[in-house]
């Protein structure tokens, strides 16, 4: 075994180039296997995982506390047929004060007596401060993306109350409550519902959960539950967000645990190719055949395991802000502080890699092990039969530069290895254009609408926690504001809840009155709303109340009823909103004003020059310059970083085949320059060489980016059940082809560029001595 | 056979040479002249520096101390690239191990020299064809190194080494991988292309090759020249 090791260790230090390859190719891939890894278990169940990392409850149940009381819920609690419970605690709906500062919570929260924030169920991400301990204090939920500045602040209580002090900021995805209070201050906001939050054995319907909590208060008076809400209409609303990103993330997680095995696969393979004489010596020694393979797999897996272990820690490394960028917020399941890898991810990564590296040298090992000796030593010096002889031939006989003709030859005498190279390069093709064509869906689902405005001005001002309304009446303002230096178009919109005749579902009714209806939104079918009596709809609320472009649907509101036709369908995810002229509105809700205004700027206008003279013109309105849009950032800004990522390999993978080339050619290449080729054109060659199957990479992995684009983004689009125009899934134009066409060319050349150098500068002398 | 010219052009001067990998020396203050049409045979036992004597004259290597000079130019004052292009157009190189591109058959072999000058794929053909005629392998041409006898592949490496016309004709051991028969065939062929003013310089073992084929003998031990003899043609 000595002997062994010792003839592994030496092979290791005599192939340091090769062995730092193989470590930085191992390394680079595992990297990229760990954030694909991730990402595919991410996105595969991101509601699921966060859930299960909350322990939320599977039902909240409300109690009427006149009927049951504390112990009775106590002793539900250790029925048998459930899982966990929490509770009970006492919950208060408080209303805020007009015009005070509500944290974003709405005028009317739920507020809930809880001791601590951890429990057998519903474990709350206390992501800023601390809990509730004493009266006085109150911790808010909110996501981790809100400001942990308003620690501190007070929050105004009703009636004249003792306002409340936010001790801390905690994010609870089952929504118990959008605040909580210690046990000895709920008292003071008169509850009026004891919750009871139950874990059940069986989650997977409705049906089933209902019939748990059936059981379960059986005992308790008929009256005492007075509301109950089962966690499978929260997952559904939640996971919508996380929908959208799934197909993407999981492709690109695919592409990349295809291209870091088939680069392991090349590289780890070409290594023990490329050592045959070297075996053939070991065995003329008197090394067994299972000495040999064991040479040859330890060489191998000294810098294979060091660069999966380093890789496994660096992809951990990149993973975390990378994943905070990508699942923004906890609708992905991510929540503050707690982004990571899962253990099973680092698991296979690092022994599947190291796996990966062995079976990939055991096939070419395995058959130096039944070589005899001399046969090893002669697969490594003696001359070769040509391959590819007629291509060979006809480039001989072509118009091209003798160095191109030979250059273009060389990848047909190695085919094997070049189809392992060229399947790297299709992958990392696949990848770029992928990822162009859905960085252009997404820039132009971005960009729509951009010019509609620059600058929202909304009707009210939050100042010191009080609402301050506009000086201005709404006509006046809307005025004003197109008055202002720069205005060119100002759009007032309004919102108000109205109802579908014969639906259940609430409606979100925007009226838009001023010079641009259509505001930022982006027409797919039929037209915008003209006169009265119109409405454009979202694709989702088309989809899910059964309507049609040019059906009639009712509104109503209140007693009034308001009969209108759908002439067109927007771009629209949330199935509640429709859009409707400002006589439409008011016809619906006659006293209704803008709740912000829409302005557009002349060219050459600064949007925030124009906010400050708005704020300055009215003290009562909060102008807001127009900012870009995050989640179309995070899909471009992940797809460049996992494209980079995924190319960045490919071409290691192209550089390890040409230094493999370099090394199994220096004779051929001694020879050339000693008849006179010049560095250059030797450099030419080899870059040649990989060029082709740049080429070839290009021509084949286009039309595979683009079966990939055709595949996810239907089902990207259809998650948020939003119809994306032609015009912005039309993304493959002839320049854009051109230049992918290029990506191809440009990871082979890249790869093969520092490896091609190096051969244009090899020793004549030295090369055809050491021969 | 050529004999010695003394009033021939000198188109070698080696100024003492000297040429040192790491902690080894090679060449040890080489100084020689030779002159066109020449045939001159280095000999000296193994390691002595004679291959690299003669790849300094090849412009393979750079000598790390003194002049190497061949037809007024200075060989170690060269780019990358002129040495390149004084490889191309002066030296025509013949190895012992031959090497040949063993995925081109032995016409693409010979042509490629002419190829990497610029000259036209059908007219270095043509050229190539010629030397193959006229070295007797013509009807081997599209066959591949693998393929060809030991002789038969050095006679595509001498074809190769001629192809461009040189003004020197470089031989390292070119009989050293061969049989005897074989191995008289090229020395034939070397003679021969001395006879019709082809300078040749050949690095060798094989005193009956440096006999049969030289017209001076210059002895190297230790990175030196050490002797010198004119030789009388062998029968």
């Amino acid at each position: 075994m000595r002997a062994v090791w010792r003839a592994a260790r030496a092979a290791v230090r005599r192939r340091r180039l090769q062995t730092l390859v193989i470590a930085l190719v191992t390394l680079t891939s595992t990297v990229a296997m760990v954030v694909a890894l991730g990402l595919v278990d991410a996105a595969s169940a991101p509601f699921d995982k966060a859930f299960g990392k909350q322990r939320g409850p599977h039902v909240v149940a409300a109690f009427d506390p006149a009927e049951v009381s504390d112990a009775q819920l106590a002793q539900v609690a250790r029925e048998s047929g459930v899982e966990a419970a929490a509770g009970p605690y006492a919950q208060a709906t408080v209303e805020f004060p007009d015009g005070s500062m509500n944290f974003g919570l709405g005028r009317e929260i739920t507020v809930v007596g809880r001791a601590d924030p951890e429990g057998p169920v519903d474990r709350l991400d206390l992501w800023a401060g601390r809990w509730a301990t004493r009266p006085g204090e109150v911790v808010l939920n909110r996501q981790s993306d809100w400001t942990s500045d308003d620690l501190g602040k007070r929050l105004p209580m009703p009636s004249g109350g003792p306002a409340l002090t936010v001790v801390g900021f905690a994010f609870d995805l089952s929504r118990t409550a959008d605040a909580w209070v210690a046990p000895e201050q709920i008292d003071a906001l008169h509850p009026t519902v004891t919750q009871m939050l139950f874990r059940f054995p069986d989650s997977s319907t409705d049906d089933r959960l209902r019939a748990q909590l059936g059981k379960a208060t059986e005992g308790l008076p008929a009256d005492a539950l007075t509301a109950s809400r089962s966690y499978l209409t929260l997952k559904h609303q939640v996971s919508s967000s996380a929908r959208a990103y799934t197909p993407y993330l999981m492709a690109f997680g695919i592409l990349g645990i295809a291209v870091a095995v088939l680069i392991i696969a090349n590289v780890v393979s070409g290594a023990v190719i490329s050592g045959f004489r070297h075996i053939g010596v070991l065995k003329a020694l008197g090394f067994t055949p299972g000495q040999v393979v064991a040479v040859y797999l330890t060489m191998i897996s000294v810098p294979a395991v060091l660069g999966c272990a380093l890789g496994t820690v660096l992809g951990n490394v990149l993973a975390r802000p990378f994943f905070e960028f990508v699942f923004m917020g906890p609708d992905a399941g991510v929540f503050h502080d707690s982004v990571s890898v899962s253990a099973w991810v680092n698991a296979v990564t690092l022994l599947g890699m190291p796996a990966v590296c062995l079976l990939a040298a055991l096939a070419p090992a395995v058959r130096a092990h039944r070589m005899s000796a001399a046969r090893a030593i002669s697969a490594g010096s003696a001359p070769r039969a040509g391959r590819a002889l007629g291509i060979q031939r006809r480039l001989a006989g072509s118009r091209l530069p003798r160095s191109v003709s030979l250059g273009v030859g060389l990848p047909f005498a190695r085919p094997g290895r070049s189809a392992l190279t060229l399947a790297a390069v299709v992958l990392g093709v696949t990848t770029v254009t992928f990822a162009t064509g859905l960085a252009t869906t997404m820039t132009r689902f971005g960009d729509a609408g951009r010019d509609a405005y620059q600058v929202t001005v909304y009707a009210s001002h939050v100042k010191d926690g009080k609402e301050i309304q506009p000086e201005h009446g709404d006509r006046e303002l809307h005025s004003l504001l197109a008055e202002l230096p720069g205005a060119s178009e100002v759009t007032g919109r309004a919102v108000v809840d109205v109802r579908l005749a014969g639906s259940a579902h609430p409606v979100i009714l925007e009226g838009r009155r001023g010079d641009r209806p259509q505001l930022e939104d982006v027409l797919t079918r039929g037209r915008w709303m003209r006169g009265d009596g119109e409405i454009v709809a979202g694709s989702a609320f088309l989809r899910q109340n059964g309507v049609r472009v040019g059906d009639r649907v009712s509104l109503e509101k209140g007693g009034r009823t308001e009969k209108v036709l759908v002439v067109g369908e927007f771009m629209q995810s949330n199935p509640r909103v429709v859009a409707a002229g400002w006589s439409t509105l008011t016809a619906l809700a006659p006293h209704e004003k803008p709740i912000s205004y829409h302005v557009r700027l002349r060219d050459g206008t600064d949007p925030a020059a124009y906010a400050r003279a708005a704020r300055a013109a009215d003290a009562g309105i909060t102008p807001d310059v127009r900012g870009s849009n995050a989640i179309t950032q995070t899909i471009i800004g992940s797809a460049s970083a996992l494209t980079l990522m995924l190319a960045v390999v490919a071409s290691l993978g192209v550089f390890h085949t040409v230094v493999l080339n370099t090394r199994d050619r220096r004779r051929d290449l001694g020879m050339l320059k000693s008849i006179g080729m010049t560095p250059r054109q030797v450099t030419v060659m080899t870059v040649t060489s990989m060029a082709v199957l740049g080429a070839i990479g290009s021509l084949l992995g286009i039309p595979l980016g683009v079966a990939g684009y055709d595949l996810v983004v239907p089902r990207m689009t259809a998650a948020v059940d939003i119809t994306l125009p032609a015009y912005m899934t039309d993304v493959w134009e002839a320049p854009a082809l051109a230049a992918l066409a290029l990506a191809g060319l440009v990871i082979a050349v890249l790869g093969a560029l520092v490896p091609a150098r190096r051969a244009g500068r090899l020793t004549v002398a030295e090369v055809l001595r050491s021969e | 056979m050529v004999t010695e010219d003394s009033s021939g052009e000198v188109v070698v001067r080696l100024d003492g040479v000297h040429k040192e990998y790491g902690e080894t020396t090679a060449l040890a203050g080489a100084s020689l002249e030779i002159r066109a049409g020449e045939a001159v045979a280095v000999m000296g036992p193994s390691g002595c520096g004679k291959s690299t004597l003669l790849n300094m004259i090849a412009g393979l290597d750079r000598p790390t101390g003194g002049t190497v000079v061949v037809h007024g130019e200075n060989v170690g004052e060269l780019s990358e690239k002129g040495l390149a292009l004084y490889r191309r157009r002066r030296i025509g190189m013949i190895f012992q191990f031959f090497n040949l591109i063993d995925d081109l058959s032995a016409l693409d072999n010979v042509a490629l020299a002419a190829q990497l000058t610029g000259t036209p794929a059908r007219q270095a053909r043509r050229r190539a064809l010629e030397l193959l005629d006229e070295l007797g392998i013509a009807d081997r041409r599209n066959a591949y190194p693998a393929v060809l006898s030991g002789g038969e592949r050095q006679r595509v490496a001498v074809a190769r080494a001629l192809m461009n016309r040189p003004a020197l004709l470089l031989a390292d051991e070119p009989t050293g991988a061969l049989d005897s028969r074989s191995g008289e065939q090229v020395m034939d062929l070397l003679l021969d292309l001395n006879q019709i003013g082809q300078t040749l310089v050949l690095v060798t073992h094989d005193e009956h090759l440096a006999r049969r084929c030289a017209s001076r003998l210059i002895e190297f031990a230790d990175g030196r020249v050490t002797g010198e003899h004119t030789l009388e043609p062998s029968a």
